[in-house]
């Protein structure tokens, strides 16, 4: 099984329904492919009234965001400074307990927004470890770092709030971007049955259109390649209607979904 | 199966369908409920409703450039350290997936819904060899458990009532009966959430690749398929060779008619962009991702000008939601991987155009399904196209022409329609020997040979006794002297 050949016999054998020959692949390609480098007007606009956003604008935006999360079970809390996210956290930890098992933490992201909020300070009185799910892998050889990623594992499947930021919020969906990085563990806003984020209000997005034009056409935001290897949005609270579409909130990822947004 | 035995089961299938009271109940909340509310969210999109003609021109410039566009996916998920093997067949992509089971030891898969996975037959090869197969979406975990098939491309258990789903968690599960649907997903939750924690491999579909950034993306609104995609070590993703678009804007406008036709949802609940493992710098996600991409017979329908656009299907289900055959016998009827009137095309040209002509002769042609298509794909053309290959038979597809009597028939009609005084006595003839055949309120009720199959499901309008040719005259007539 060699994929070469395969794929070799494969692209043929689409050529050869196509009618078309292989000659032709090249031309066809760059003109199938958008470069990044070359925005059409269009994108070039959506690219530049995001750049040209002012407080108000993103003020506005989050006005939109609060009214299209209620529907998705979306609990947005605008707040003035980083200190209140804390104490709300605090009070959630209070007010709320652990699904599986009975002892409560709580995981969070390796990332300066969070770190901000100085969790382990803020639940320090209520005696709630707070784990950070990361490791720094630099010289680590394969037997610690496959350690390492079992600690931080069995972490985020005991806790039960699971703390992150995100890169982006589009407005119009009430949508978490979130990008995958080495400090910025996936199953921190999958595993623990509250997931609680934290973003600023600059962060806002209109759509997925906006968000796409960002991430291809602005220098600023493209990284070496357009997207991570992984990458994830994530609109509102899972949910399921399997059973006689009766719609129920928390088939397998978070059941709570709490969205704090610092307007500074 | 013989062709005739396909047609009673067909013919079957929908009458027991028809007569399930549970099952046209349900019928009608999806189509009530989904059909309509996605018609409103076409209406409802920042460009208008005509978004799906746009997008309509995407998939098409796609399909048309295939090679191109899988050839940029391909290389770009190499690039980033994931693996990439073709398959023509479906048991080579089956083969394929056994092959890494067998390289890490697998013993617990965790899936996340597939229709193509249902296509391939994944699941019984791998049970054959012992490996368990968790379906984790919870439409598809309760038909499991019961042991049956999907009946709807993204509702799969809508045929069932809380009250099945409980007895079945109370036999299968052996948890107390309750038939309150939070609950029941409650107990799902946690039989479920030890299957992810424990699974060393997971399997997903695709709903849609880009290929400039070289990334699969897949949806799920209860997070299933995040679960299954981020826990276990190895994660392979299957894709139809058509489920892709070229760019990140043409990702944009076929995602979010997606979103739409499928559950009326501006966005599936949580996407995940997947172009490759998780490096070693990385504290979670899967260490080694492969992507299969699958012919399966796709190749054939492309070389088929004809039947090529059936291709731009991007599996939102649109179409069963409003399909007023679908409507009525529900998706066991059709007795196919894909049902409604996306199966009705599909299922003939993957599987036999004879062996599956029921699927597309039951169809209504009303062209409801055109209307509700996210990318506006002309459905009834096709079926229609299916209906004259069948009926002349086609070489190319090795497709034996149906019915010779209907054959003879149109014949002898077209002959009689091209020679006025033989019509003409056919119809005095027929008009006055039809009085032998039964009638009710006028009409007729009971015909004999070729007949009977029109007169088993519907009453007849016999032949007037005065043509319309003579009162034609009858009216000019007096026209002329008034």
């Amino acid at each position: 099984m060699q994929t070469n050949t395969t794929e070799t016999q494969f692209i043929k054998t689409l050529r050869t329904a196509l009618g078309i020959g292989q000659e032709s692949a090249g031309a066809r390609a760059a003109k199938i492919f958008t470069d990044p480098k070359d925005p059409s007007p269009e994108q070039a606009a959506i690219v530049k009234t995001i750049k040209s956003r002012r407080d108000k604008d993103h003020m506005a935006l989050l006005h939109h965001l609060s009214r299209e999360a209620v529907p998705l079970n979306l609990n947005v809390i605008p707040v003035k400074d980083k200190a209140q996210v804390s104490k709300a956290i605090a009070n959630l930890v209070k007010e709320t307990g652990p699904e599986w098992g009975a002892k409560k933490s709580v995981v969070q992201w390796d990332h300066p927004l969070v770190n901000a909020l100085d969790l382990k300070t803020a639940l320090k009185d209520q005696n709630v470890p707070v784990h950070t799910a990361a490791f720094d892998t630099t010289g680590m050889d394969d037997l610690t770092r496959s350690k390492a990623r079992d600690r931080v594992r069995r972490q985020m499947i005991d806790s039960y709030i699971g703390v992150t930021s995100a890169d982006f919020c589009l407005a119009d969906t009430a949508t978490l971007v979130m990008k995958s990085r080495p400090k910025e563990a996936r199953a921190v806003s999958l595993l623990p049955s509250i997931h609680v984020a934290v973003i600023g209000k600059e962060q806002m997005l209109t759509n997925l259109k906006e968000l796409y034009a960002l991430l291809k056409y602005d220098p600023e935001t493209r990284e070496a390649e357009l997207l991570p290897h992984h990458m994830t949005l994530i609109s509102g609270p899972s949910k399921t209607a399997d059973i006689e579409l009766v719609m129920v909130h928390g088939a397998h990822g978070p059941r709570k979904l709490y969205l704090y947004v610092i307007t500074g | 199966m013989s062709h005739d035995a396909a047609t009673k089961k067909y013919a079957q299938n929908a009458a027991s369908a028809i007569k399930d009271e549970i099952l046209q109940k349900a019928l009608n909340k999806i189509q009530s409920g989904l059909g309509k509310a996605t018609a409103l969210s076409y209406q409802n999109l920042d460009e208008g409703p005509d978004l799906r003609l746009a997008a309509h021109d995407i998939r098409e410039k796609t399909i048309n450039n295939l090679d191109v566009v899988l050839t940029r996916l391909a290389a770009k998920i190499r690039e980033n350290g994931g693996r990439v093997y073709f398959a023509r067949t479906g048991e080579q992509a089956v083969e394929y997936c056994l092959k890494i089971a067998r390289q890490h030891h697998v013993k617990q898969v965790v899936k996340g819904k597939s229709m193509v996975t249902e296509e391939i037959r994944l699941n019984p090869a791998f049970e054959a060899r012992g490996i368990e197969v968790n379906e984790t979406d919870l439409g598809e975990y309760i038909i499991q458990l019961a042991g049956e098939k999907p009946s709807h491309i993204i509702a799969p258990a809508a045929h069932k009532t809380r009250q099945q789903v409980g007895r079945l968690f109370e036999r299968k599960l052996g948890v107390p009966y309750t038939e309150d649907p939070p609950e029941l997903t409650r107990i799902a939750r946690k039989a479920l959430r030890e299957k992810f924690l424990t699974a060393d491999m997971g399997i997903s579909g695709c709903n849609l690749a880009c290929a400039q950034t070289g990334h699969i993306t897949v949806v799920s609104n209860e997070g299933n398929i995040r679960m299954a995609t981020t826990l276990p070590k190895v994660h392979v993703a299957i894709m139809g060779m058509e489920r892709v678009v070229p760019n990140l804007e043409d990702h944009d406008i076929l995602f979010r008619l997606l979103s739409r036709g499928a559950a009326a949802q501006k966005l599936g609940g949580c996407v995940s962009y997947i172009g490759g493992p998780a490096g070693p710098e990385f504290p979670d996600g899967p260490e080694e991702f492969h992507l299969v991409i699958l012919d399966n017979g796709r190749s054939r329908i492309l070389a088929d000008p004809k039947f090529r656009e059936i291709l731009c299907c991007i599996r939102c289900s649109a179409c069963l939601n409003v399909c007023p055959v679908y409507g009525k016998i529900g998706g066991h009827a059709y007795d196919a991987t894909y049902c409604g009137p996306i199966g009705a095309v599909l299922t003939p040209l993957m599987e036999g155009m004879n062996q599956a002509k029921d699927l597309c002769l039951g169809e209504s042609l009303c062209g409801a399904c055109q209307q509700a298509c996210s990318v506006n794909i002309d459905l009834p053309r096709m079926l229609l196209e299916l209906r004259y290959r069948l009926a002349y038979g086609d070489d190319q597809w090795e497709t034996q022409p149906v019915s010779v009597a209907e054959k003879t028939i149109h014949q002898a009609w077209a002959f009689l329609a091209g020679h006025p005084a033989l019509y003409r006595a056919f119809l005095r003839t027929f008009a006055l020997g039809q009085k032998i055949f039964p009638t009710s309120r006028g009409m007729i009720t009971k015909m004999p040979g070729p007949g009977a199959g029109w007169t088993r499901s519907r009453d007849i309008q016999p032949l007037s006794q005065t043509p319309f040719r003579k009162r034609f005259k009858k009216l000019n007539a007096k026209k002329a002297h008034g």
